[in-house]
């Protein structure tokens, strides 16, 4: 029997104890019928789910756990056979035999190129059903055994709605640990790849190093062209500089025009577009920053008579991420400055202040910090995307302050990093993580300050 | 039924304000002078707040709200299309209900108004505007040591004299306070209260309220309003020991509102 015929035949069996469970509390219904009320604690669907879970977690949890154990057990079973001790001593060659061996006993191989693993092959058809049993007998045992347990308990005060809540709160607790968990476990193999990427190139050369130029063969104290810095420039050049220059204009004043010029037609209609706006993918904006933005650009630097314009200039990609940005720092502005009390507004007005008076020396500056964390959100977002610049910025890392000069990002280079036939364990591999690393610690730190400024700010008026 | 002054300040002449469709001040006729403070009084959602803010065009703010009839501020309509709103907002001063500093220094909200209207030529003369404003408010002793300190985070009673403080900077004509007390303890009240006396006869002042104590207390001209309408206008010593209309008589004894 398969996994999967399996895994149906444990949700039929749950299905099954739903059924008899609920069954029997219909039991105690028809019993407790004409005498006092609450002689039964809860419905008869909340005695059919406790069964039915007590039954089917348990067995589906081992059946997982089995799944990531019994292949040791498997291959150990089969090393410890006599046909396996002249098997060769070198780790390279024994495994390929051991999971060719392994290929046919599953039947997704016919042939054998190795003359070892076709004696070993009936072997591992052995331990396999041997094991496989093993997992299919455990997992029905404790099927039986929970639902049964579960079945026992049953009784007319029984608590089943109470225990159903918490089966429920424990369902839901694990769904929101699941991202946390994740996002753990993303950040710890950062830092382990990270960590042997700093055993072959010293942190040093990695983060204040001017060259980049990776070698994929590494010699420990020479310039091995892994110094980031370019990188690191490249980022913050078309994400914090360029297209925060582009963005907080713009997003700040339609914001402004949004909460305190705009009708309130028009504000129904122009917000949801915006916002809309926020979700045009990425890769969109992409290649209309290569096709389009990026040759204007250059035509207009050659017009002013910058004789190096690339066609893959950074400005193109900064002022596309711009636009891509404008959505974001709009909306976080437009909830501060809508957050700011009105009577600050009329306090001003009623001064004699004009409106635009009102908004620069009032409104904005009660609205200042709110703004502040929209704008570090925003940096946050451009400086890890990656989609625009690997379409309209270029590959060749370059420290320059040249908008109209090709530059490549952190983002750019892990893409280059990662693509083409590379071993795991190599350094230009490697590198990537000590990238990706850098980027995470630094966004992270962005959102963390962001939402500590946005969060003291909202204490404030509310 | 108008109550006519010899000299008045602000007179308003058949006035109506609408929102939108609504009605909601209905032919009111009011003068307002120099020498007396004037207090108007009535149930909530009479009206008697929207009538306050059309004298200085703060009902502009409000989408909807049209004004009808004339009110004038020394013989000029100020819904004239001559009028520079500006400039009449600096002419006619306003203190909210909730105290609202701006959140800046206690130096910089007094010092806002002179400074968008130009009022000083230099830092000595606004310093010395600043402390002469603060020191009308009653507030001067308590805060002339701390002038940098955020204006929010003084108590309310003293935000509010601040607020008073900084429409006092810019010198208006006529102070409209919109229920000024009405989120202070007694003992703030009472120290707006004296405040209010020190101030008559410098402003023309127009007091909203629906503490009818605090009416009697402040005010030597009395203003009632009931559902839209003025019923009844006259000096607060008369209003309230011997009114004409039986509403007014219904309202102060505390029959309704």
């Amino acid at each position: 029997m398969t996994g999967t015929a399996l895994l149906f035949l444990v949700l039929g069996l749950g299905l099954v104890a739903w059924i008899v469970g609920r069954a029997r509390a219909a039991t105690f219904v028809r019993a407790a019928k004409g005498g006092p009320r609450g002689q039964v604690n809860s419905l008869p669907s909340y005695h059919g789910w406790f069964v039915a879970v007590c039954a089917v977690v348990p067995a589906v949890l081992f059946m997982f756990i089995w799944q990531s154990i019994s292949p040791a057990l498997v291959t150990n079973m089969v090393l410890s056979a006599p046909a396996a001790s002249d098997l060769p001593q070198d780790g390279f060659s024994r495994a390929a035999i051991l999971s060719e061996a392994r290929a046919i006993a599953q039947g997704l191989q016919t042939t054998a190129f190795q003359a070892q693993s076709e004696k070993l092959a009936p072997l591992y058809k052995d331990a396999l059903s041997y094991y496989s049993w093993i997992g299919m007998a455990g997992t029905l045992v404790l099927l039986f055994a929970g639902g049964a347990f579960a079945f026992t308990r049953l009784k007319p005060d029984f608590r089943a709605r109470n225990k159903v809540e918490r089966l429920v709160m424990v369902g839901l607790l694990f769904a929101s640990l699941i991202a946390i968990i994740t996002t753990l476990g993303i950040f710890a193999s950062l830092i382990f790849e990270s960590y042997q990427f700093f055993s072959m190139v010293s942190p040093f050369e990695f983060l204040f190093g001017t060259d980049w130029n990776p070698k994929s063969v590494v010699t420990a104290g020479a310039d091995n062209g892994y110094g980031a810095i370019p990188l690191f420039w490249g980022t913050i050049f078309i994400g914090a500089i360029i297209a925060m220059l582009v963005a907080i204009p713009l997003g700040l004043m339609s914001a402004i025009f949004l909460t305190q010029y705009a009708s309130s037609n028009v504000r129904k209609w122009m917000k949801p577009i915006l916002e809309i706006l926020a979700g045009v993918p990425t890769v969109v904006y992409g290649y209309f920053a290569a096709l389009t933005v990026a040759p204007t650009v250059r035509d207009f630097a050659v017009m002013l008579g910058v004789s190096n314009a690339a066609s893959d200039n950074a400005l193109a990609a900064g002022i596309v991420m711009g636009v891509m940005i404008i959505p974001l720092v709009s909306s976080m502005s437009d909830d501060s400055i809508a957050a700011v009390p009105n009577a600050m507004r009329d306090g001003s007005l009623a001064m004699g202040a004009t409106k635009s008076e009102t908004i620069k020396q009032v409104l904005l500056p009660a609205a200042l910090p709110g703004v502040v964390g929209g704008v570090l959100l925003a940096v946050s977002r451009a400086i890890g995307e990656t989609m625009i610049v690997v379409m309209a910025a270029g590959y060749t890392a370059n420290l320059t302050a040249n908008p109209f000069d090709t530059i490549t990002t952190v983002t750019v280079q892990i893409v280059a990093l990662l693509t083409g036939d590379q071993d795991f364990g190599s350094p230009h591999t490697l590198a990537a993580f000590a990238l990706g690393l850098a980027l995470f610690v630094t966004t992270f730190f962005l959102n963390y300050v962001a939402l500590r400024v946005v969060k003291r700010y909202r204490e404030a008026y509310e | 039924m108008a109550e006519t002054t010899a000299n008045p300040k602000i007179s308003t002449r058949n006035v109506n304000v609408y929102y939108g469709e609504k009605k909601a001040i209905d032919n009111v006729s009011i003068d307002v002078d120099m020498d007396n403070v004037t207090a108007f009084i009535g149930p909530s959602g009479c009206g008697k707040s929207t009538f306050l803010r059309s004298l200085n065009r703060m009902n502009d703010t409000i989408v909807g709200a049209r004004v009808e009839g004339n009110i004038l501020l020394d013989g000029q309509d100020i819904y004239a299309s001559s009028m520079d709103v500006v400039q009449l907002r600096a002419r006619v001063g306003m203190v909210f209900q909730k105290p609202n500093p701006f959140p800046k220094s206690i130096y910089d909200n007094v010092a806002y108004g002179p400074r968008i209207h130009g009022l000083a030529a230099g830092k000595a003369e606004l310093d010395q505007i600043v402390e002469s404003a603060l020191t009308r408010a009653g507030l001067w002793g308590e805060v002339k040591d701390r002038l940098g300190d955020s204006g929010t985070a003084l108590s309310g009673g003293q935000q509010q004299r601040l607020c008073i403080a900084r429409a006092i900077a810019v010198d208006p004509e006529v102070i409209l306070m919109d229920e000024p007390c009405s989120a202070l303890d007694p003992i703030a009240t009472a120290r707006i209260e004296e405040l209010i006396h020190d101030l008559r006869g410098k402003y023309a002042i127009i007091i909203v309220t629906h503490n009818m104590q605090q009416a009697a207390r402040v005010s030597q001209r009395t203003a009632f309003f009931h559902l839209g309408n003025l019923i009844e206008f006259g000096e607060t010593s008369e209003i309230f020991t011997n009114p004409r209309e039986d509403r007014t008589k219904d309202y102060i004894t505390g029959r309704y509102g």
